[in-house]
């Protein structure tokens, strides 16, 4: 019944950079990344059957990992941890600034990424860098389609605000809707 | 001549490539007379192409080999024993209880549980909630489980103790990690039991009619300082996603579903 050309176990090697990526960037951290990338891979593999062919495969294992991602945060908060992961958000190879500097200078977007809020930066990381239809990100994050376009035009305001992509020749000031 | 209010979101739609054509050809329209659209566009088309910009040295970074070897390895393992792959070495073992009855009833189509669960060893907790079970048998018999776990205190405690907090159940500390809707948009609540001596019990309920039902528990060994380990919340991982679990709710809005189970009469 499993197609030969679109088996789990045959496509996981190649993908690994891009599951590496998002849970990098869903994490902060590479230790934190790897170790959720190896979980989802085995919890691919022990679920290949449920993988339906003709579906997307990183939309699937995407979503595999980030449910793995949300139960450890889950955990966290309940074990009453504080640490808060994007304070040390590794997403750009840099030192990150401490806070007032950062206020005065423009951040790199790659750090502007990962000081968004994580419902924000996660469906930014799915359709903008992973290049997910609203559809399929809306299916890896369990949301409505209208939540996703809601949080990733915030997003992306949000990210044209600190890291100072303007929207072309600033013609007039429309800041409206911008969260400050 | 007024021109269409196009919102934030259809010029993200348009910027996507999501947006229907009509819409589109109306806001290319606009968007000869109006700087302003363009450049509302614009942010939108900008904000994309500079996020995958910055996050391309991401994918160029290599993988480190451990991980690929790691991964490798469990591909092999599953070619050539075409089952499913054990739980990471060193990591202590869940044990699954399955729930016979929850699961005929609530299983539209064949769920991640059991491939996980068949990788996990089937022995069976003894004495946790003040039930026996067979060392080594299986499915135990529908109601063993769900009445131990039922107790009046546990009922009381799943419709009002917030996510995050604990409280003492019984002899047993409660601890209420989440509470979200399943597919079916029930309310459901994850929590974790404790026992003074023994394993952590990492569980599921929804609320049914007249009190909550509880659909999957893992029982995780070890560990008396509470928390399961990890492999026995992959298990519960796979039941979340087969039973499409959203993700947790806010404070407020758990607290407002929580109110309305226990007061079904005012909704």
């Amino acid at each position: 019944m499993t197609d030969t050309t679109d088996r789990v176990e045959d496509r996981l090697i190649a993908f690994l950079p891009n599951l590496r990526r998002f849970a990098i960037s869903l994490s902060g951290s590479r230790d934190v990344a790897d170790d959720l990338v190896q979980a989802a891979c085995e919890r691919a593999l022990a679920s290949a059957d449920r993988f339906e062919p003709g579906t997307r495969f990183d939309a699937w294992m995407f979503r595999i990992l980030r449910n793995l991602w949300i139960d450890q945060i889950r955990r966290r908060k309940t074990a009453g941890v504080q640490e808060d992961i994007s304070d040390h958000h590794e997403l750009s190879t840099g030192t990150g600034e401490r806070e007032a500097e950062a206020r005065m200078t423009l951040k790199s977007v790659a750090e502007a990424i990962g000081e968004l809020a994580d419902e924000q930066r996660e469906v930014l990381l799915l359709v903008c860098v992973e290049e997910l239809s609203y559809r399929d990100a809306a299916e890896v994050l369990g949301i409505p389609i209208g939540t996703v376009m809601s949080r990733l035009a915030r997003a992306r305001k949000n990210l044209g605000v600190a890291a100072g992509i303007e929207a072309a020749p600033a013609r007039s000031d429309h800041s409206k809707g911008v969260r400050g | 001549m007024t021109k269409a209010d196009f919102t934030d979101e259809t010029l993200m739609r348009y910027a996507d490539g999501e947006l229907d054509a009509a819409t589109a050809e109306a806001l290319e329209r606009d968007m000869e007379t109006d700087d302003d659209l363009v450049a509302r566009v614009a942010l939108f088309i900008e904000t994309r192409a500079a996020a995958k910009e910055a996050l391309r040295p991401l994918l160029d970074e290599p993988v480190p080999a451990e991980l690929t070897a790691s991964v490798e390895r469990m591909i092999a393992g599953k070619r050539a024993a075409g089952v499913a792959p054990q739980s990471g070495a060193g990591k202590p073992e869940a044990v699954v209880i399955p729930i016979a009855a929850a699961r005929e009833v609530r299983r539209p189509k064949p769920v991640w549980l059991l491939p996980v669960a068949a990788s996990l060893v089937a022995a069976l907790v003894g004495g946790f909630l003040g039930f026996r079970l067979e060392q080594g048998g299986d499915i135990p018999p529908r109601g063993d489980i769900i009445a131990g776990i039922d107790s009046p205190a546990l009922r009381q405690a799943l419709a009002s103790v917030p996510s995050g907090q604990e409280q003492q159940v019984d002899e047993h500390r409660f601890r209420a990690i989440a509470t979200f809707t399943d597919r079916r948009q029930e309310t459901c609540r994850e929590f974790e039991l404790d026992s003074e001596t023994r394993s952590t019990v990492i569980a599921v309920a929804c609320a049914a009619e007249g009190g909550w039902r509880v659909d999957f528990a893992v029982a995780a060994p070890g560990d008396s300082s509470g928390y399961a380990p990890a492999s026995s919340t992959e298990a519960l991982d796979a039941y979340l996603g087969a039973i499409e679990a959203a993700a947790p709710m806010a404070a407020a809005e758990e607290a407002a579903a929580l109110k309305a189970i226990r007061e079904p009469s005012k909704q």
